[in-house]
């Protein structure tokens, strides 16, 4: 007899310009069942659950609901499938009550109006079932991040759901928290409900769930296995996977007594952070590697004065600096900073080439009356599309129409332009082709060579391996280890997201 | 790519902008006009006064492109307008100052107003929409109130002298070896020509210009880039105010007069001029020839419609649609390049996961 489940996804398959991100991945969840599915950055968890709850549509494959198959082609037939799920996004109207934000997918009406009372009480229902005592008045705005963390949930267990899906829920609220979300899971068990937990944290993972999945680069490696078969380090290694296609790494001389350039000692912040200590020489790639939401970007961002340091000093050649501004940074320190969003941060997408590249160097190409001449900013600009190889048709094309790679370089030319020694770059490779990734790395290998001090920060654990000379893991806004860089993605791997999953190495 | 293609690749541009479409509109209203009624052609009522409006609306509409260019928007144009203006009366009327003297005094005044409103926008972050509406009703409140307390009559009537021969003269007064200039021209085109000059040199050449057109273009991309923005966003107003104070000097030496009414024409204006021109609403992207065609054709049509006896409220009406048709077209043009952005991402990059791009 074969077993009815709650959820049968079969052969999902996904393409994204450029990349496959699902490869013929199935999942089955029982009723009665909290499954785990694990994966490093980028494995394709989220796109697995975009699909499930109609967000992404899969190129190929079925998903079966209660044994049916059922097309699921936009979140509300996800809904009307008896499908919830708590994104890991927040996904909350700011502007709206509580209450509302709870009863957002499926208003309570009376004779066509709102029914004010029962988006209360129903709001009430779903609050108590996390032991949450929240005003269902209360704005959004005036909740802790954790808070709405759990407003989210609350969210996801309004409608009536055979199949909840859990997306990092517990990634930003505390221990105490995650609990009483854990004793509705287990209501839900036992009310036999499937539900689907995805985290980071493996505690949680052997504490709470049953079977597990685990994905990795698109494919699943392990599929619907129960949990307590397996080890910790054995979830780990299938996590990260051996035999990867290894990059040739240049062999890279670093001077081990060349005095750092910048440098971090006890520093504490106002975002957060404390107690972080690190140090980059001139011509070194120091890699910051951390999950997202580490606070990666975030002491990038107070490296740049845009956010304070509160505690611990910041050292640029040898001397103690306050920086207030990106301005200050570059001017007076020479740092750089290429950041993570490039389409909101980086480039100018509606400026031509030219200026995109220019930008940093103004106050230097400047001339009596403010004059800047086209041709100097033409000239420099010709410069670094012919040295990063950037495609473009002329300099006055825009960068908007340039592809994701090539605005890349070009949010990375503004700093050479401006000739920093320090640079901070940010997820380099995020969104952009397989194809150009490789000759990012020469480029960032080369930059270091030419004796640029490169902080880098990558969620990409490979790329990381590849391309630092030391790591440091970041996790919660503090550095949780330090490690030199053999290149041996296996041993590295496993040693980086120890530091993380803080398990002893073995 | 050879020469040739280049050029017919130059060619098809100057097509494609909203500029050229313009300079036929003009041209073929020009011609409509002229050729059914051939009063229009006489300089001194008809050629003359367009001239004159034209030269004071272009200043209006580049005051106004001033802050389109960061993005934002000066809703108090007309106000900072009769506040500059205000300052120049009473430099004439109760200081006795001469004519540069007071000029430069009410645009001190008209460049403080607008410093003011950027400085409120940059350190509050409130959109410029609303502190330029909330300087507006401040200014609607003070000026008139303070043009009671001060003026005879509610009008500052003084004249410095110079100041009838920059508003109301013609290069018909200049004379050389016998031969006048053309009546249809009127003096003022001068210092609006000028203006036009200095401010495409701003955008085009200079730092300052540049600077303004990225923040305009990604303020937080101008602000990682080491641009500062907050000091930049105070700029634009506070030149913004001091084009409105200068084209309220122009309105009023045209008219004789400084009263608190000058500017109450300005703000309608002074947006249909850029945006016909294809000044992006957005910011990030500005044309001082485009803002002075918008600004022509508008009043042509004005004094086109005049002559045929059309009614104020008619043309009123037919100026609405103006707008609307501008708006429309500022909207479908940047959809357009949205479109052709995000054709290029599609095509040549991937998503990865928690990484939507």
């Amino acid at each position: 007899m074969t077993e009815t489940y709650a959820l049968e996804a079969t052969h999902l398959t996904k393409s994204f310009p450029g990349v496959k991100a699902l490869d013929r991945v199935s999942l089955r969840l029982k009723p009665g069942e909290v499954h785990a599915l694990l994966g490093e950055n980028g494995a394709g968890k989220s796109t697995l659950i975009k699909i499930l709850t109609g967000v992404h549509r899969a190129d190929d494959g079925t998903i079966a609901i209660d044994g049916r198959d059922r097309e699921i082609s936009s979140p509300i037939e996800a809904m009307a499938a008896g499908i919830g799920v708590v994104h890991q996004e927040r996904n909350v109207v700011p502007e709206f009550t509580v209450g509302e934000n709870i009863v957002l997918s499926r208003m309570p009406r009376r004779a066509g109006r709102v029914d004010w009372n029962t988006v209360r009480s129903e709001a009430k229902r779903c609050l108590a079932l996390l032991d949450l005592s929240i005003d269902p008045d209360t704005p959004m705005t005036r909740l802790s991040a954790a808070q709405t963390q759990l407003v989210e949930i609350a969210r996801g267990l309004y409608t009536e759901t055979n199949v909840l899906l859990l997306d990092e829920p517990t990634a930003s609220i505390s221990a105490n928290e995650a609990d009483r979300l854990f004793t509705v899971v287990r209501r839900l068990r036992e009310q036999g409900k499937a539900v689907l937990f995805v985290s980071h944290k493996l505690e949680e993972v052997f504490a709470h769930c049953d079977t597990v999945s685990v994905l990795r680069d698109g494919k699943a490696v392990l599929e619907s296995s129960p949990l307590h078969s397996h080890s910790r380090d054995e979830i780990v290694d299938i996590m990260v996977g051996r035999a990867l296609a290894a990059l040739e790494v240049p062999d890279r001389v670093i001077d081990d007594s060349a005095p750092a350039v910048l440098e971090m000692r006890g520093v504490a912040t106002s975002v957060g952070h404390h107690d972080v200590s690190l140090a980059v020489r001139s011509g070194e790639i120091l890699g910051l590697y951390g999950l997202v939401g580490a606070g990666r970007t975030e002491l990038a961002r107070s490296i740049l004065g845009l956010d304070r340091i509160t505690a611990g000093s910041l050292e640029v050649r040898g001397s103690a600096v306050t920086i207030r501004s990106v301005r200050q940074a570059l001017q007076d320190h020479r740092i750089g900073y290429v950041t993570e969003n490039r389409k909101e941060e980086g480039v100018f997408l509606g400026q031509s080439v030219a200026r995109n590249i220019a930008v940093t160097v103004w106050a230097k190409l400047e001339r009596a009356l403010g004059f800047v001449s086209t041709k100097s900013e033409r000239s420099l600009g010709a410069t670094f599309v012919g040295d990063l190889d950037i495609r473009v048709s002329s300099q006055s094309q825009l960068v908007g129409e340039l592809s994701g790679g090539n605005q890349q370089k070009v949010s990375l030319a503004k700093w050479l332009a401006a000739k920093t020694e320090i640079l901070i770059i940010d997820e380099p490779t995020v969104g952009i082709d397989v194809r150009t990734k490789r000759s990012f790395y020469d480029l960032i290998w080369r930059l270091a060579d030419e004796g640029l001090a490169i902080l880098l920060i990558s969620s990409d654990l490979a790329e990381m391996v590849t391309l630092a000379d030391r790591i440091a893991v970041m996790d919660q806004f503090a550095i949780t280890g330090e490690l030199d860089n053999t290149h041996d993605y296996d041993s590295m791997s496993q040693s980086i997201i120890r530091l993380i999953h803080g398990t002893q190495v073995a | 790519m050879t020469p040739e293609t280049q050029q017919h690749g130059v060619v098809r541009r100057v097509i494609a902008t909203p500029r050229f479409f313009l300079a036929i509109v003009i041209i073929a209203l020009v011609i409509f006009f002229g050729s059914v009624k051939p009063a229009f052609f006489s300089g001194p009522f008809v050629i003359a006064p367009l001239l004159t409006s034209v030269a004071i609306f272009t200043v209006v509409g580049l005051a106004q492109m001033m802050v389109l260019s960061i993005g934002h928007m000066n809703l108090a144009v007309g106000q900072m307008a009769s506040f500059g203006a205000m300052f120049m009366g009473m430099s004439y009327d109760l200081w006795k100052l001469p004519l540069l003297v007071g000029l430069g005094i009410g645009l001190v005044a008209g460049a403080a107003v607008g410093g003011l409103s950027g400085w409120l926008v940059a350190r509050t972050g409130v959109n410029s929409f609303i502190v330029t509406l909330a300087m507006s009703f401040a200014l609607i409140g003070l000026v008139p109130t303070a043009y009671s307390a001060l003026a005879t009559g509610s009008a500052f009537i003084a004249k410095p002298s110079g100041l009838d021969v920059i508003g109301r003269d013609s290069f018909a007064s200049f004379c050389f070896a016998g031969y006048c200039g053309p009546n249809a021209i009127p003096i003022i085109v001068v210092p609006a020509i000028v203006v036009m000059l200095i401010v495409g040199y701003l955008y085009a050449r200079t730092r300052l210009g540049r600077e303004l057109l990225m923040t305009g273009s990604n303020v937080k991309a101008a602000t990682l880039s080491g641009i500062p923005t907050g000091r930049r966003i105070v700029l634009a107003h506070a030149l913004s105010g001091l084009l409105a104070a200068l084209a309220g000097f122009f309105l009023a030496s045209s008219t004789g007069s400084f009263t608190p009414g000058i500017g109450d024409e300005f703000m309608l204006q002074s947006f249909v001029g850029p945006i016909l021109g294809g000044t992006l609403l957005a910011g990030g992207y500005i044309s001082v020839s485009g803002t002075f065609l918008g600004i022509v054709l508008t009043l042509l049509i004005r004094k086109g419609l005049d002559l045929f006896g059309v009614g104020i409220e008619t043309l009123n009406v037919l100026l609405g649609l103006i707008l609307i048709i501008a708006l429309s077209t500022d909207r479908i043009r940047l959809l357009a390049r949205r479109r052709s952005v995000k054709r290029v991402q599609q095509t040549d990059a991937l998503l990865i996961e928690g990484n939507p791009l």
